[in-house]
Parts: structure tokens; C-alpha cells; sequence
């Protein structure tokens, strides 16, 4: 049976955009605020079954050509990396450094270390979920 | 360089997270699994040197200090323990190349031991209890996936048990440092023994120490909860089921060692005796399994069981040298236990078959698998001057020692029993007439006799090097006797 | 006065998810349960808005956008079981 997904299709990709944004804000939101890797990756992984349950997994590997395994291992390599680093300074493991730096539009801005491992985080967790989500939501 | 003792879990984790890129080119996972076990290998020696030259190292992660941030403590104990299961791992790595599979190798095989090696290093290293908690499932989420990977039925059987089993006593686990935490309001594991010495013993921490035993003898598989343990190991392909048997087990023993020690010694009466009952239980239990059957991994599984019980009751007893007896029989058990699997799995490969009754025989063609084989069993049951002989002499002394007759006993008479249970198999394997197997000369013998080679030429350098090892493991007993070296070393005072 | 408003408009809420909640369990089709759990979860939405106002605070904010969001996926993919069977097609033009 064909069916007519018009209205459906048309949403999601407005709301598609609207979830990614609000996946960044809560990434950046944990570093002071409830939020943060876990639940950005979460909300990013919400957007990309958004598309999958609108579209299909084939469209939707066309628009991202991502392997979600692999976004597992870069996003270990990035939150390992992070805490590593502290060994070339030789100071104890997971020693994160921060400083107020100031950015041409964002102004006085603190950036620290802990948000790299955070990314790691959020890859990781976009990883596994589209991962799982795919294995167990394809019908064949 | 003061990170060192985190080496022995990074390099397995960059190792794991490395291979996750290229799961179809199975050369280059087997050569970077190897290169990176021998380095995880290397420097947890490195670390135990640096241990017994310099005393306790710590690390406060992310400079967080003592009592407040997770600490990374590595003593002599976590030291060898941690070099114990590197040596292991690298052998089953080696012995998986001819053995595991290819579709198992493209399906992430090599990076999940890896994650396995981080989450039993961890738990061996890590001085925070809810850092504990959190190795211990890194370690279970990659067994969940070692039990299954590959698919046959027994195993999708068997992994639901294994899994349930594991959630229901991962959540005590948290129940139980919840509980822990509302009376002494601290995670750090020195931190605690402190308050706990200072609070005295409160009928509450009788009930959070057997909460604790209660989670630990899951995972150890001490008497009335051992009962998953038969089944879901019976289910993974050998080099599998080696990992588990050696490392799994004894992360659950070393914990109750750890916690049983360092904190609830003050109520020794209650505590120390239902753990001492349990161990015996344990025992005879174990011993009734490994002379019941005449299959060859159920034999040996069984063989798992009395170990722990063992090294429960010389926990149990809780003198220094008992303690001692407990740390040289934990190392010398993981060693010969890996080096068992690993040669009965060649066994198998060759006969294809788990069924003693349908063997026989292969000591004409294989002779050196044969005598290996020999070794092993007789270290197994403690015959001198291999290396479990030591062991289970300090046990029985310090059992006797305290007045645990019945105790000591039972651990003398388990020996024959496991000295039985192998030699069945040595009998009716390697002795007999022999058989014609289908499909024998295909089997690659000597490269997978070689780890489990490996293993045992481990297993007797540990014990006829018992002169050479003994400072270093009393060095271990003494963090165990006097918590305050432990304490001390962590808060730094 | 307002915060009387608002506490009478919790209970109100409160009793309209119970509501939903027979729904929920008694509901003879699988519409009625589906329309039963999207209530629910705007019903949520409300009550945090609600208790926002009450308390005064702006943290429930992001809590309010990421239950809307997920009870809006999670009724999408309902409907789409419900009409197709299936919830992620491989390729839909085949």
C-alpha cells in the first residue's frame, strides 16, 4: 500500500533542525548547567530517528554517509585522547586545564579541556544508539 | 612518571578503541591485540617493580584530592593481580588466532577482550568503591558480548541467565554502596576503613558486609549463588571461557578480599564464620560437580567452584598467614586455570568432542600436549614443588593455626578430589587405546598448544620460584593485615 | 491568588492523568492507548510549566522542550507502526 507521508516529511525536516539545535545548547548548557554529552548525543540521536521514521534507511544514509561504529571508536579516541594528555605534562590522569579566553563574537568566554572529552562523550553516545536503533528497528 | 599505574588500563582501552576502526582486516586486529598485550604485559611488570621498590603508588584522578575524587591505588596485591591477567590475556589472544573463527574475529572479537582487560585491570587497580562498580561493568558489558558473540543457541540461552543474573547483582551492588555510603558518608576505600574503624561496629555494618558478600559471591560464584555459573560458562567457545574462568571469577574473590580486609574486620565473629561455612559449602559442592561429570569444560568449570571456595575460606580465616596463603593460591589458580582451558580446548579441537568416554588415546600422537597436560593437573591439585602446592600449605596452616579444623580438612580433601577429577581426564584422554578422530590432522595442535605451553612454563617458574616471589607477596599480606599501611599510603597523612 | 490558581490547576492536571492512565490500561484499541500516552505527555509538559511558575525558576525550561520532543517522536513512531507495521523501512520505494 502506498501511503502519502507529506505532512510528516515536510515537519520533520523543519524539526529536525530545530532538535540538533537544541541538542547543541544542552552540550554547551553542561558545562555550568544540567546537560551536557550524554543527553546532547541523546537529543542528536532523537533527530536522526526523527528522519528515520519519516524517510527511510537508505534516504537517510544517503543525506549522512556515517558509519555509527565508527563514530563509536573517533569519539573514544577523542574522550581517551583528552584524559591522556595529561600524561605528556605529567601531571595525574584526567587533569583537565581552563581559562577565560577572549573570542572575537562570543566576547569573554571559558574554555576547558573537559568539554573535548565531552564531545567524546557525545559521539559515543550518538554511536551506540544509532547503532542499536538501527539493528533492532530494521524489519528484515 | 607518576601515572604508570594507569598504563595497564590505558593501553588496552586505546587499543580497543583503535580496532573498532578496521573489523575487516583481521591481520592487522590480531597483530595490534598482540603487540598492545605485550605492552599492557610489560608495564604492569614494570609497575609491580616499581611497587615493591617504592611502596603503594597512587594516582588521584583528574588532581582531585584523596577522599573526595576517585584514587587509583596499586599495591602489591592489584600489581600482580594486574600482571597475572595481562600474562592471561596475552595467551588467549594467541591461542584465539587458530581457535576463535574468522566471523567471530570480524565481529569485534579482539577490541571486546580488550575492553575486558580495561574492566579487570580496573577493578584490580581502582582504590574508590564506586569506581569498583563502574570496572565491574565495563568488565560485565564485555562478557555479556563475548558470551554471545557468534550466535549458536546455547549460547543465546545461556546469555539471558547470565545477563539477568548479572543486572540483578549489579543493582544490589549500587543498593549496597548506597547503603555503605549513608553510614560512613565517604566512597574512597581508605577513607571508608577510617570511619568505619572510628564508628566501631554497628549492627548496620554487619547487614551492608553481607549485602557486599551477597554481590561478590555472584560474581565469584561462592555456594548459594554459584548456580549460574555451570551453565553460562558451559556455553562460550573455549579461549572465552578461559578469559572467564580465570579473571572473572577471581575479580569477585579479590573484592571480598579487598572489602573483608579493609573494612568489615571489626565484627570478624559473624562475618568471617558465614564466609568461612559458605567456603566449605562451596568446596563440597564443587567437588561433587567435578567428580559427576565426564565432560571435559563441565569438569573443569567444577574445578572453578572449589577454587573459589579455597580462597574464600583462607579469606575467612583472616590471620596473616592465611592472608598470604589466599594472595599466592589466587595468582597460581588464574594461571593454571587458563592454562587447563586452553589445553582442553585443544583436546577438543581435536577429538571434537567434550565427552571423556569418546576419547582416548591421544598421548601416542601428541605427547607434548600430553605431558603439558600433566603438569598442569598436578599443579592444579597442589602437588609440590609446583605452584600450588604453597598456597594451599600457608591455607591449611593458618586454617589449623585458628582452630578451623573442619575447614582445613575439607581443603586437604578437596585436593584429592581435584587431583581426581584430572587425572579422569588424563586417564581417559591421553591413556587408552587410541581412536581415529575425522578431520584431526587439519588441526593446528602446536600453535594452540603453545599459549596454554606458555601458561603452565608460567605456572611452574611460579612455583619453583616461590623463594623469589615470597617477599613480594608477603609484601602484598601485610597491606591486607595492617589496613593502615593501605590508608596511609592513599590519604597520605 | 495566582499561586491558588496554579495549585488548583495541578490537582485539575493530576486528575486528568489518571484519566489518561485508565485510558492507558483499559483503552480497547491501540489508538486509544497511543492518544492516551501523548496526552499524558503533554500533560507533563503543562504540570512542569506549571511548577516552574510555581517555584519561580527557569531549569525546568529545557526539561519542558526535550519532553515535548521525545513524546512527539515516540507518538510519530506509534502512528507509523500502526499504519505500516513497521517502524524504520529499508527503502521505501521498493
Amino acid at each position: 500500500m502506498k501511503t502519502n507521508d507529506v505532512i510528516l516529511q515536510t515537519t520533520s525536516k523543519v524539526v529536525f533542525f530545530i532538535i540538533i539545535l537544541f541538542a547543541i545548547h544542552l552540550f554547551f548548557a553542561g558545562h555550568y548547567h544540567p546537560g551536557g554529552g550524554f543527553v546532547g548525543g541523546l537529543m542528536t540521536s532523537g533527530a536522526l530517528v526523527l528522519l528515520l521514521l519519516a524517510f527511510d534507511i537508505k534516504t537517510v544514509a544517503k543525506g549522512f554517509p556515517i558509519d555509527y561504529k565508527i563514530l563509536i571508536g573517533i569519539g573514544l579516541l577523542f574522550a581517551i585522547g583528552t584524559a591522556a594528555g595529561a600524561l605528556v605534562f605529567n601531571v595525574p590522569f584526567f587533569t583537565h586545564v581552563f581559562g577565560d579566553v577572549y573570542l572575537p563574537i562570543f566576547g569573554e568566554t571559558s574554555l576547558h579541556t573537559a568539554m573535548l572529552f565531552d564531545l567524546g562523550v557525545y559521539l559515543v553516545v550518538i554511536g551506540v544508539t544509532m547503532t542499536i536503533i538501527q539493528t533492532i528497528g530494521e524489519s528484515e | 612518571m607518576i601515572n604508570l599505574l594507569v598504563l595497564p588500563l590505558l593501553i588496552p582501552l586505546v587499543t580497543a578503541a583503535l580496532l573498532i576502526f578496521l573489523p575487516k582486516s583481521i591481520r592487522v586486529q590480531r597483530a595490534v591485540s598482540v603487540v598492545s598485550a605485550i605492552g599492557t604485559l610489560a608495564a604492569s611488570i614494570v609497575l609491580l617493580l616499581t611497587v615493591k621498590d617504592n611502596g603503594i603508588q597512587t594516582v588521584n584522578v583528574g588532581s582531585w584530592d584523596a577522599p573526595f575524587g576517585i584514587t587509583l591505588v596499586s599495591d602489591t596485591l592489584s600489581a600482580l593481580l594486574v600482571t597475572t591477567s595481562s600474562l592471561i590475556t596475552l595467551s588467549v589472544i594467541l591461542y584465539s588466532f587458530r581457535s576463535i573463527g574468522e566471523a567471530r574475529e570480524r565481529f569485534y572479537y579482539y577490541p571486546i577482550v580488550q575492553f575486558l582487560l580495561v574492566g579487570v585491570n580496573g577493578a584490580f587497580t581502582t582504590g574508590d568503591i564506586f569506581n569498583l562498580f563502574v570496572f565491574f561493568e565495563v568488565m560485565l558489558m564485555a562478557s555479556y558480548v563475548l558470551i554471545v558473540i557468534g550466535g549458536t543457541k546455547i549460547q543465546l540461552r545461556e546469555s539471558i541467565k547470565y545477563i539477568l543474573v548479572n543486572v540483578i547483582s549489579s543493582a544490589l551492588f549500587v543498593i549496597a554502596v548506597a547503603m555503605l555510603y549513608s553510614v560512613v558518608g565517604s566512597l574512597n576505600m581508605a577513607d571508608i576503613s577510617q570511619r568505619i574503624a572510628q564508628i566501631g561496629s554497628l549492627p548496620i555494618l554487619t547487614v551492608i558486609a553481607v549485602l557486599f558478600l551477597i554481590v561478590f559471591g555472584l560474581k565469584g560464584a561462592i555456594f548459594p549463588l554459584y548456580f549460574w555459573l555451570p551453565g553460562s560458562y558451559y556455553a562460550p567457545p573455549v579461549p572465552v571461557l578461559a578469559l572467564f574462568g580465570s579473571l572473572l571469577t577471581k575479580v569477585g574473590v579479590y573484592s571480598i578480599l579487598r572489602s573483608y580486609s579493609l573494612f568489615f574486620y571489626h565484627d570478624q565473629a559473624f562475618t568471617h564464620e558465614l564466609l568461612g561455612i559458605l567456603a566449605i559449602i562451596t568446596i563440597i559442592v564443587g567437588c561433587i560437580g567435578a567428580i559427576a561429570y565426564w565432560d571435559v569444560k563441565k569438569i573443569i568449570i567444577y574445578n572453578i567452584i572449589i577454587a573459589v571456595g579455597v580462597l574464600t575460606f583462607g579469606i575467612s580465616v583472616a590471620t596473616e598467614e592465611s592472608y598470604m596463603g589466599t594472595v599466592f593460591y589466587t595468582i597460581h589458580d588464574m594461571i593454571v586455570k587458563a592454562a587447563l582451558f586452553l589445553l582442553i580446548g585443544v583436546m577438543i579441537k581435536i577429538t571434537g568432542t567434550n565427552d571423556l568416554r569418546k576419547m582416548g588415546g591421544l598421548m601416542k600422537k601428541y605427547p607434548l600436549l600430553g605431558w603439558t597436560f600433566l603438569v598442569a593437573a598436578f599443579a592444579l591439585a597442589g602437588i609440590p614443588p609446583l605452584s600450588g602446592f604453597v598456597g594451599k600449605l600457608l591455607i591449611v596452616r593458618g586454617g589449623l593455626a585458628e582452630g578451623a579444623y573442619v575447614g582445613s580438612l575439607i581443603v586437604l580433601l578437596s585436593s584429592l578430589v581435584v587431583l581426581y577429577s584430572v587425572i579422569k581426564i588424563f586417564m581417559n584422554g591421553f591413556w587408552k587405546a587410541p581412536k581415529d578422530y575425522p578431520g584431526e590432522e587439519n588441526q593446528p595442535v602446536l600453535s594452540l598448544w603453545a599459549p596454554g605451553a606458555l601458561l603452565v612454563l608460567a605456572s611452574i617458574l611460579y612455583g619453583v620460584g616461590a623463594e623469589v616471589m615470597y617477599p613480594i607477596i608477603s609484601q602484598a599480606t601485610d597491606a591486607l593485615v595492617h589496613p593502615a599501611i593501605y590508608i596511609d599510603a592513599v590519604l597520605k597523612e | 491568588m495566582l499561586v491558588i490558581a496554579m495549585q488548583v490547576s495541578l490537582v485539575l492536571i493530576t486528575i486528568a492523568m489518571l484519566g489518561f492512565i485508565y485510558r492507558l490500561i483499559k483503552g480497547p484499541t491501540v489508538p486509544d492507548r497511543i492518544v492516551a500516552l501523548d496526552a499524558i505527555g503533554i500533560n507533563l509538559v503543562a504540570m512542569i510549566a506549571v511548577l516552574s511558575m510555581l517555584f519561580r525558576t527557569y531549569v525546568f525550561l529545557d526539561v519542558i522542550l526535550l519532553l515535548g520532543i521525545l513524546s512527539f517522536i515516540g507518538t510519530t513512531a506509534f502512528s507509523k507502526f500502526l499504519e505500516k507495521g513497521e517502524i524504520i523501512e529499508n527503502d521505501r520505494n521498493h
